[in-house]
Order: C-alpha cells, then sequence, then structure tokens
C-alpha cells in the first residue's frame, strides 16, 4: 500500500523543479526539504546540479535528518570548506539559495529576530540567522516554511533578517537587490511573486487545500489568477525515488 | 651540559581552573569553537562555569547552541555575539527566555561579521572588508558592522570590526602534548580562524598522539602549536554535542536540557529550581569530567554513540 503523498514531500517535489542542470546553490541548517529538492533534482533531470556555498561541497547523504549541517548528513561529501570560503560564496552568491521564517511578508521579506517589541526588547526572540548575504547576493532564493498560517504570513515583518523584494520595486532598487524571491512554497500551496508589484500572489493550491482556506490562513491580501490551478504533482517514479533513494527513513512522511 | 626539553603544553583537566581564572575574567569575551552541535568545547565550557566567571561576553562561530544556552541558564553570560542560535530542531530557551527578560544584551550579528571581525583580530588589523550586505535590519543594529570606503577607488565599502577575545575554548579529536591539533570530523569550523584571533588557546582533544605521527601528517593539522596555549586530553569533551568520526550527537540529553529550560523559561519557581538542579548535576557537582560522563550514562552511553558515528562511514 502506498501511504498518501505528504505536504513535506509535495514541498521538496515543487523545489526540485525549479533546480537547473549545472546550477549551483545550497541549504542552511535545519533544511531537509530544501535538501531533499536538491537530491531529487540530481535524480531527475539536473545530474549535474552542485551543492556548494554552505561548507559541505556535493554531499552525498544517505537520509534526511532535522538537521542538514552536520557529519551525520553531509559528512560524504567531495570536500569540506571553512568559514574562510564563505566570503567568497557571499560575496558572489549562489543560484539558489533557501530560507525559512517566523515570519515571511507580501514581499517575501523574511523574519528570524522578533516578533513584537524591539529587537533590543522583544515580545518573543527567534534564533536569527547565520548568513544573510545570500537572500541578495544569490540570484534567487526559495522560501520553504513547515506553516501556513496568519502569524507567519504577515503584511510586514516585524524585523528584514533576510530582504525580499523591502517594499517593492523602488525600494529594491534603492537598496541595489538584484535578487530575490522566486517561489514560496507551504504545506498549502505554492506563491510567486507578481514582476510589477513585487507582492506574493498565489500561483497554486495543493490538492487538500483551496484558494478560500490559502487566503483565510494568509494574513495579507493575495493576489490571485481568475482559477486557481492545482499544484502538480510527481508521477509515480518521480516519488519512488523519492521515498527510495532520497529518504528512505520518510523524514518527509512523518508527522 | 643539558639543552633541557621541549616545554609540553599539555595540562591536566585539574589545572583548568586556575589557568580560565587567569585568562578569562569576569566581563571578558570567551570565544566558542565547532557549529550547532559539533566539536563544541562543552567540557571545557562545564569548567568555566564551575570558575563562576560572570557577565561574561560570548563570540562563537556562527551557529552555536547547546553550549551557548547552558551558559546563559546558568546567568553566566551579560551579552552575546552570537549569529544563529538554535538547536536547530527547536529554540534555545535560556537564550530566549534572557533575550525576552531583558537580562541578556543579545547582539545583532550575521556571519560575515562574526567571522570578518575574527579575521581581522587574526591579521592584525582593525576591520575586514566586506561587500556583501544588503537590505537587512541586521546590518542597522549591528555593532560589528560600520562604513568606510575603499582607498583606491573611493566606492563605499562595510567594513567588520575586529574582534579580539581573551579567550578562545576549542575540541578536536586528535592533538600532540605540544598543542598541536588535528581534525578528523569532516568540517573544521573556524576553529583556526578563532585561534588565531584570540588571546589565550584551550583546546580539549579526545586522544593524545604522539609527535611524530603529527609530523607523518603534517598537512592535516588543522591548528599549529604556536596558536594554542593549553591542550586538554578529555574523552568525550565535547558531549553532548557530536565529534565526528568517534562519536555522534546525544540528541536525547539536549532534549533532556532544552525541555528543562523551556520549562523554567514558562514556569515558576518549581520548574526554575528544577533547571538549577539539572545544571548542578550535569555541570558544576560532578568533581571530574569522567563524573560527569558516569552522570550522563557513562560508558554503555558513550559506546552507543561511538557506535552511531561508525556506522555513518559503513
Amino acid at each position: 500500500m502506498r501511504p498518501e503523498l505528504t505536504a513535506k514531500e509535495l514541498q521538496a517535489y515543487v523545489l526540485s523543479l525549479e533546480l537547473g542542470d549545472a546550477e549551483m546553490g545550497a541549504a542552511g541548517a535545519s533544511a531537509a526539504i530544501p535538501m531533499a529538492a536538491m537530491l531529487l533534482a540530481r535524480q531527475t533531470h539536473a545530474p549535474d546540479l552542485q551543492i556548494a556555498g554552505e561548507m559541505f561541497v556535493n554531499p552525498r547523504p544517505k537520509r534526511l535528518y532535522d538537521s542538514m549541517l552536520d557529519d551525520r548528513a553531509l559528512g560524504a561529501c567531495e570536500a569540506a570548506e571553512t568559514f574562510l570560503e564563505l566570503f567568497g560564496h557571499s560575496h558572489r552568491g549562489l543560484d539558489f539559495f533557501f530560507h525559512n521564517g517566523m515570519q515571511v511578508d507580501a514581499y517575501g521579506n523574511i523574519n528570524l529576530h522578533h516578533i513584537g517589541g524591539t529587537i533590543d526588547r522583544p515580545r518573543m526572540r527567534g534564533p536569527g540567522a547565520a548568513n544573510i548575504s545570500y537572500a541578495h547576493t544569490s540570484k534567487r532564493f526559495y522560501i520553504c516554511t513547515n506553516v501556513h498560517s496568519p502569524r507567519t504570513f504577515v503584511e510586514r515583518v516585524d524585523f528584514v533578517t533576510s530582504p525580499g523584494y523591502l517594499t517593492g520595486p523602488e525600494s529594491c532598487r534603492a537598496a541595489g537587490i538584484t535578487g530575490g524571491p522566486r517561489l514560496c512554497v507551504t504545506p498549502l500551496a505554492v506563491m510567486d511573486f507578481d514582476p510589477d508589484t513585487l507582492r506574493m500572489r498565489l500561483k497554486s493550491v495543493h490538492p487538500w487545500s483551496s484558494a478560500t482556506e490559502v487566503q483565510e490562513r494568509t494574513g495579507f491580501d493575495l493576489a490571485m489568477p481568475g482559477t486557481v490551478p492545482e499544484t502538480p504533482l510527481p508521477d509515480a517514479a518521480t516519488l519512488e525515488l523519492l521515498r527510495r533513494v532520497v529518504d528512505p527513513d520518510g523524514l518527509l512522511r512523518a508527522a | 651540559m643539558s639543552i633541557g626539553t621541549r616545554r609540553e603544553k599539555r595540562v591536566d583537566p585539574s589545572d583548568l581552573g586556575g589557568l580560565i581564572a587567569d585568562w578569562l575574567p569576569d566581563g571578558g569575551l570567551l570565544a566558542l569553537g565547532g557549529l550547532f552541535k559539533q566539536n563544541r568545547p562543552v567540557a571545557l565550557v562545564h569548567e568555566v562555569l564551575k570558575t563562576g566567571r560572570k557577565d561574561l561576553q560570548l563570540v562563537s562561530s556562527p551557529g552555536s547552541g547547546y553550549d551557548a544556552d547552558l551558559m546563559i541558564a546558568a546567568g553566566a553570560v551579560a551579552e552575546t555575539y552570537l549569529a544563529a542560535v538554535t538547536l536547530e530542531d527547536r529554540m534555545c530557551p535560556a537564550f530566549r527566555g534572557a533575550v525576552e527578560g531583558g537580562r541578556l544584551k543579545a547582539h545583532c550579528v550575521d556571519a560575515l561579521s562574526v567571522v570578518g571581525g575574527l579575521l581581522a583580530s587574526a591579521n592584525g588589523v582593525s576591520f575586514q572588508p566586506v561587500s556583501a550586505w544588503k537590505g537587512s535590519d541586521v546590518v542597522k543594529y549591528n555593532p560589528l558592522v560600520g562604513e568606510t570606503t575603499c582607498p583606491f577607488t573611493g566606492a563605499p565599502i562595510y567594513a567588520a570590526r575586529a574582534i579580539r577575545p581573551d579567550l578562545a575554548l576549542l575540541h578536536a579529536q586528535e592533538g600532540d602534548v605540544y598543542g598541536n591539533i588535528r581534525h578528523l570530523s569532516t568540517m573544521t569550523y573556524a576553529d583556526l580562524i578563532i585561534a588565531r584571533a584570540a588571546k589565550r588557546v584551550i583546546v580539549s582533544v579526545d586522544r593524545i598522539v604522539s609527535t611524530d605521527d603529527i609530523v607523518a601528517r603534517s598537512r592535516e593539522t588543522s591548528v599549529p602549536c604556536n596558536y594554542v596555549d593549553a591542550v586538554v586530553h578529555l574523552p568525550h569533551g565535547a558531549h553532548p554535542t557530536g565529534s565526528f568520526p568517534l562519536y555522534s550527537i546525544d540528541e536525547a540529553h539536549i532534549a533532556s536540557y532544552a525541555d528543562t529550560a523551556e520549562a523554567a523559561r514558562k514556569g515558576g519557581a518549581a520548574e526554575q529550581a528544577a533547571l538549577d538542579d539539572w545544571l548542578s548535576r550535569h555541570v558544576t557537582a560532578p568533581p571530574s569530567h569522567a563524573d560527569y560522563i558516569a552522570a550522563v550514562g557513562g560508558p554503555d552511553r558513550m559506546q552507543a554513540l561511538e557506535r552511531e558515528a561508525e556506522e555513518l562511514s559503513q
């Protein structure tokens, strides 16, 4: 019996489709879904995908872990870099990177620092972030969240940890930002960004959700196409690869 | 006439308290090596906490978690220069509680400002130029970031202020009695940069190897002895963080701490007393590192973590 496709598996699949052959990118810590996306892309359309930029060069994880930045997951790799090389990667940028956030706003800005209060006296203090430069030096990044709720998706973040499109095209020009978020992939839907306003809009909904539910669980007005398509699903062979080769322990299937 | 002998930098674990007291004043800046749950100098952090040092400033490689939170929970830290503070699958309870309660000044820093600041210090200059950083609020509030202009082109460029720790604590798998350090882990993190930046450096190693062995593989020496002031043999000295490929991460022990500290953050006097008791049993009460290992499961537990690490390479 084949268990149902889970939200995390679908998120990994959607992100894998975005990654091009011969491109180079990486995910940070706590990034099982992005790592699954990169590994799945390698198994399917992008055998020459280069995983590098977060110290482990072309790692070969045998399974997925909640933490994805240590020897358990990535110790088998082609090379290990140090924090010195981080400067070079950070200045040049990668083709793609992934971000998660405590808050994500209508322009794809990411907050991992605080909710409410001030940075010095926050109502809630988050973990902060290690490398914030990839958000604007990389060609593009993807937002991948574990939840889709009005608390997470807010009109304006309380603190810009990693910049998305700030407050729109003019602010990006003023700040010199050329990259930015391409997609935001959540357990309910896929969002992209209006090329004119750079605001988030609904692109597709997962089969277990609806445009109405997505709008209800988003804390800002989400632009919508006339008819909202369903997120494309992996075929049986692709899902089998994801489950057998990338995620044999079923981390993406766990609740 | 004797030509004398080379001075060993190996110290006995019982010497650590005195060295730390000499090298790290109250309010001093302490640097921790490793990353997240790997190669963290946890046994040395225990020694710092046993000295009762207070109002410390803390810096780390850009990813920190368990040991930093332990120091905050013990009330030893006044200010942090930590980029990401997380247990990865959950937040650090003491860090969060202390910042929200106004008991800890958590400076808003990122990887490039911290590593850049350490690099500047390692190279004997007052700042490191950084060309990244746009659009983030982290730069606005970061005390390590300034703006300057390139002396050659006149173009604006950021600067990361030099960070000079009073004391750095590192953990590695191997070292010799003269303080030559060899990481067997895949990554070496920011450990060499931290060692070069700090005024004093203490390294714990899981095993002592001969200097002939170091010489036979000199390219693998990850921190040369000239950057090390003291080396101490503390088997499983990174526990509960991992020291790959020798032993894996003790997630259950980290979870036991995190559950207790999270209850204290949310709860009242009883939960705080439970956390104080946890810290006493696991940090300050065990007289030696061997007693600590006994308190966290002894040889059986250590062997299980060793097996877990070994299975990874199969």
